[in-house]
């Protein structure tokens, strides 16, 4: 009759435990997210058969980082005009960016997301803030999530603190202040690096606050941005300085390597540019040095390999674990926690306030059970358990 | 008469080893054959809830940190996940790849066929026992008792259909398993034993539950005590030769007490603790087995859930994926009560008559639940065809016998053709196949109605002989359930 009792306890201490729960979830927490995908949104926001060059900025910047490994679906390419069709291009359907013609950047696979006159300043910020019409097909949006990266480039007439859309509407600095201040909130991105290729361009980001930005501009305050050469047979400037060097720095590059952007920045010769490419990383944490390029440019992450299944990213955040067994040489690309605060608005979901004692430590037992990594041979354990007790429990009854 | 009695369990028992291995033996030359000759893709052998190519599916979802119901292909206990998962992803240079899961199957198959063995067994001593007591043991002298635990077994060992769902790579035969465990547990007495064959074999597949009470009254009653009218019917013998007045003949209340069966509550309260216990052990595992995946909630609505509301309607042998295929929302729920209530409405009755043979009543809830349940397969019929071979003493004068095996081989065989043209030629149609399907229900309703007319004729024979034999009779000093030693499980289980 003792084992009855004893056994009738331990029922009703296991009733107990069952009815009185909600199996709830323990949430983690922790600083840092891991770097997930890298997106590109590139803009050109003027029209008109003379500004043949914005198009050509932007399609070769679309044909570098396509090239260095973004796919079209992370790749939002705006065009504000179409000038491969256009009535007065000598070559129909082939844009150029160099009087050679080597390279025809309007090839076979260019997807145009948002053309003509669908480039507009409320688009643009549509884009960036995520706040679409329920119609707005996927390729439309931006899709990122709190680990993205994101290429921005910008191109086109600008001023000091506003940029000219389509010559009828203009983007102002504290615009886009508030557009990435919302993107941020939102966290539609890890890091974000805003190039812009216009007149007066540093201005357009002078109002950015928010960390894990960095923005270069092709000149500064009070200076132009030049083209770059004419092409007499197409009949405009084919290229803007800024962007040709940048292209000229890489086209040397191919997906594998691990140039970091101090190099890509410190390559912007003033007296080639004729204005200074002025670069703003206060707002961003990390050192240019130990940055790649292909962090914004491309898209190579590194794989670590584990043996345990991978947890799909789910809104929690997790570590994962760097080898220390790592070379000098890969040091640059070495995935590291960003140590950019993350301003996490009620990330906490663990209730302090829950009066039940018994439910407390069933979250208690579960968190503990949940932090062990191996469910599976604790399931495995309890069947043999099981087994054992069932053999046990009917020898000794027999 | 002693010898020649022991001589011939000497033989059968020689026999029973013999081809007990020989089945194993042919079991393991058939998994040998490529692909299984593709059994397992036959709808008559792996049913959606059975088939082992959904574990496997299910346990490379949860490998994936995705919940193994995802996508509504598995939709089995987690727990069983964990045990023959990582069996289906094991693969051995050389050997098929089903090679161990079909081993498991082909352990689960000769245990199930052992554990049918040692039940027969207990029936066996328990059934002399009680007509020694009722004084009908020259009964037992006369005429041939066959061994019908041994007769069980080899049926179940041999019967095309076991062989087909063990080598048809599903885990019908587990399930069978745990049924047979509970039985045999319920029949010898062990209480845990039984609550947890009971318990695990309703968590695998959720009709076992009917088992619960043939299994009270096995606990409770003895295993198989002969009716009470029979005991009545020997007291008023005893009454009736000492007053010859046939206005004294009435049902008078048993006068011995020894004669009336005793029901023993504390073991069913045990086992019902017993069960508890392991009801709660299960859940506790399955939920955290499932934690990450939506908790028990979501496990019940995929597993029970699924197999109550039948929202797989691809073909089986069954009859109710065609009705549900054309029914109206509107009705769907009705419908489903309905079929499930005809499983549950005839529990109590059928109760209420075989009240005293357990064992019987147990198989006969058997077959009735593989004849109604969502997704039968051959599998179902396996079990409960084996345990029909408990009772072939009785049923050695079984009309239309022929017929029904006739018609078992012609279904069997037929089905698979009717498939094959009405999915691969297209020269059949739905109606085809549902026809096997329908033929093959009413079969098993034939057999099960000719089975009980057996059975009421039994026991018309034994009133019979009692009055015949218009023996005085001593009864024995009490009835007691037949006491299994530890040593006497062994024995049943070892032939000595």
């Amino acid at each position: 009759m003792d084992v009855l009792f004893k056994s009738a306890a331990v029922l009703i201490s296991i009733f107990l435990l069952l009815f009185c729960n909600a199996i709830p979830s323990v949430a983690y927490s922790s600083s840092s997210t891991m770097h997930t995908n890298n997106w590109a949104v590139l803009v050109c926001t003027s029209r008109f058969w003379f500004n043949y060059r914005h198009m050509a900025n932007t399609l070769s910047l679309y044909r570098t980082v396509k090239r260095l490994g973004i796919p079209d679906e992370r790749i939002i390419l705006m065009l504000a005009d179409d000038m491969a069709c256009n009535a007065r291009n000598k070559y129909p359907a082939q844009v150029f960016n160099n009087e050679n013609h080597r390279l025809n950047l309007y090839g076979d696979n260019v997807e145009v997301d948002y053309r003509g006159y669908e480039v507009t300043v409320e688009n643009f910020m549509r884009v960036l803030t995520g706040r679409h019409e329920t119609a707005v097909p996927r390729s439309k949006r931006l899709l990122s999530d709190e680990g993205s990266h994101i290429l921005l480039y910008m191109t086109g007439h600008g001023g000091d603190e506003f940029l000219k859309f389509q010559d009828s509407e203009e983007l102002q600095s504290h615009d886009l202040a508030d557009a990435v201040k919302q993107m941020k909130e939102k966290r539609r991105f890890k890091e974000l690096l805003i190039m812009v290729d216009t007149c007066q361009a540093a201005t357009l980001f002078s109002q950015l606050q928010s960390p894990g930005v960095l923005a270069i501009g092709s000149s500064m305050k009070g200076e132009n941005s030049y083209s770059h050469h004419l092409d007499s047979d197409v009949g405009v400037s084919v290229v803007d300085r800024f962007t040709f060097y940048t292209l000229a720095y890489f086209e040397r590059l191919n997906m594998y390597d691990n140039a970091s952007l101090s190099s890509l920045f410190n390559s912007y010769n003033p007296n080639l540019l004729m204005s200074t490419a002025y670069y703003r990383t206060d707002l961003y944490g990390r050192q240019l040095e130990e940055v790649p390029v292909t962090n914004f440019f491309g898209s190579v992450m590194e794989t670590i390999h584990t043996d345990s299944p991978y947890r799909a990213f789910s809104g929690k955040y997790s570590k994962i674990e760097i080898p220390l067994d790592q070379s000098d040489e890969v040091k640059q690309r070495r995935l590291k926690s960003s140590d950019v605060p993350q301003e996490l608005t009620g990330s906490n979901i663990t209730d302090k306030h829950v009066t039940c004692p018994v439910t407390r430590t069933w979250n208690a037992i579960l968190g503990r059970i949940g932090m062990m990594k191996e469910l599976d041979s604790l399931v495995n354990y309890g069947l043999i358990l099981m087994f054992l007790i069932a053999t046990g429990s009917s020898w000794f009854s027999s | 008469m002693e010898e020649k009695t022991r001589n011939k369990i000497n033989e059968t028992k020689l026999g029973f080893w013999k081809w007990a291995i020989g089945s194993v033996i042919f079991r393991l030359i058939l998994i040998y054959f490529p692909k299984n000759f593709n059994l397992s893709s036959r709808p008559e052998v792996s049913t959606p809830v059975t088939s082992l190519r959904r574990l496997a599916e299910g346990y490379w979802l949860k490998q994936l940190s995705m919940s193994p119901y995802a996508g509504s292909m598995y939709h089995g206990s987690p727990l069983l996940l964990s045990v023959l998962g990582p069996l289906t992803a094991i693969k051995i240079e050389g050997q098929p790849n089903h090679l161990l899961c079909s081993l498991v199957s082909v352990i689960a198959d000769f245990i199930c066929a052992l554990l049918i063995r040692a039940t027969g067994r207990i029936l066996q001593t328990a059934h002399g026992q009680n007509l020694k007591s009722l004084g009908l043991d020259t009964m037992l002298e006369d005429i041939e008792i066959l061994p019908s635990g041994d007769i069980a077994a080899l049926v179940y060992l041999w019967n095309p259909f076991t062989i087909f769902t063990c080598v048809g790579y599903n885990t019908s035969p587990v399930e069978n398993l745990f049924a047979v465990l509970s039985l045999y547990g319920a029949s010898s007495g062990i209480v845990p034993l039984a609550a947890f064959g009971w318990v695990i074999a309703s968590h695998l597949s959720l009709y076992p539950v009917v088992l619960v009470i043939p299994v009270i009254l096995l606990l409770g009653y003895c295993p198989d005590m002969p009716p009470r009218k029979l005991f009545l019917q020997r007291n008023l013998q005893k009454t009736g030769d000492e007053r010859s007045t046939k206005s004294h003949i009435q049902h008078r209340p048993l006068t011995n007490k020894p004669a009336e069966a005793t029901f023993f509550w504390w073991r069913v309260i045990l086992f019902f603790l017993w069960a508890s216990i392991w009801i709660a052990y299960v859940l506790i595992l399955s939920a955290i087995s499932v934690k990450e995946y939506g908790g028990l909630p979501e496990m019940f609505k995929r597993t029970y859930g699924f197999i109550l509301t039948v929202k797989d309607l691809s073909p089986n042998i069954g009859v109710l994926w065609y009705f549900f295929a054309e029914v109206f929302d509107f009705f769907r729920n009705f419908f489903l009560i309905v079929f499930h209530v005809n499983i549950l409405f005839m529990l109590l009755p059928l109760a209420i008559r075989l009240n005293h043979r357990p064992c019987f009543l147990a198989f006969v809830y058997l077959a009735i639940s593989s004849m109604l349940k969502s997704y039968p397969s051959v599998g179902d019929s396996a079990l409960y065809l084996g345990l029909m071979a408990l009772f072939v003493n009785e049923l050695a004068d079984m009309q239309f016998s022929f017929f029904l095996f006739c018609g078992y081989v012609g279904v069997s065989l037929l089905s698979p053709v009717m498939h094959n043209l009405w999915i691969w030629r297209g020269t059949g149609n739905a109606n085809f196949y549902f026809a096997t399907a329908m033929a093959y229900a009413c079969f098993q309703v034939c057999f099960q109605f000719f089975l009980e007319i057996t059975q009421t004729d039994i026991i018309e024979s034994n009133h019979r002989e009692l009055s015949e034999r218009g023996k005085t009779v001593t009864p024995n000093a009490s009835t007691k359930c037949t006491q299994i030693t530890r040593s006497n499980i062994v024995g049943n289980f070892i032939s000595s």
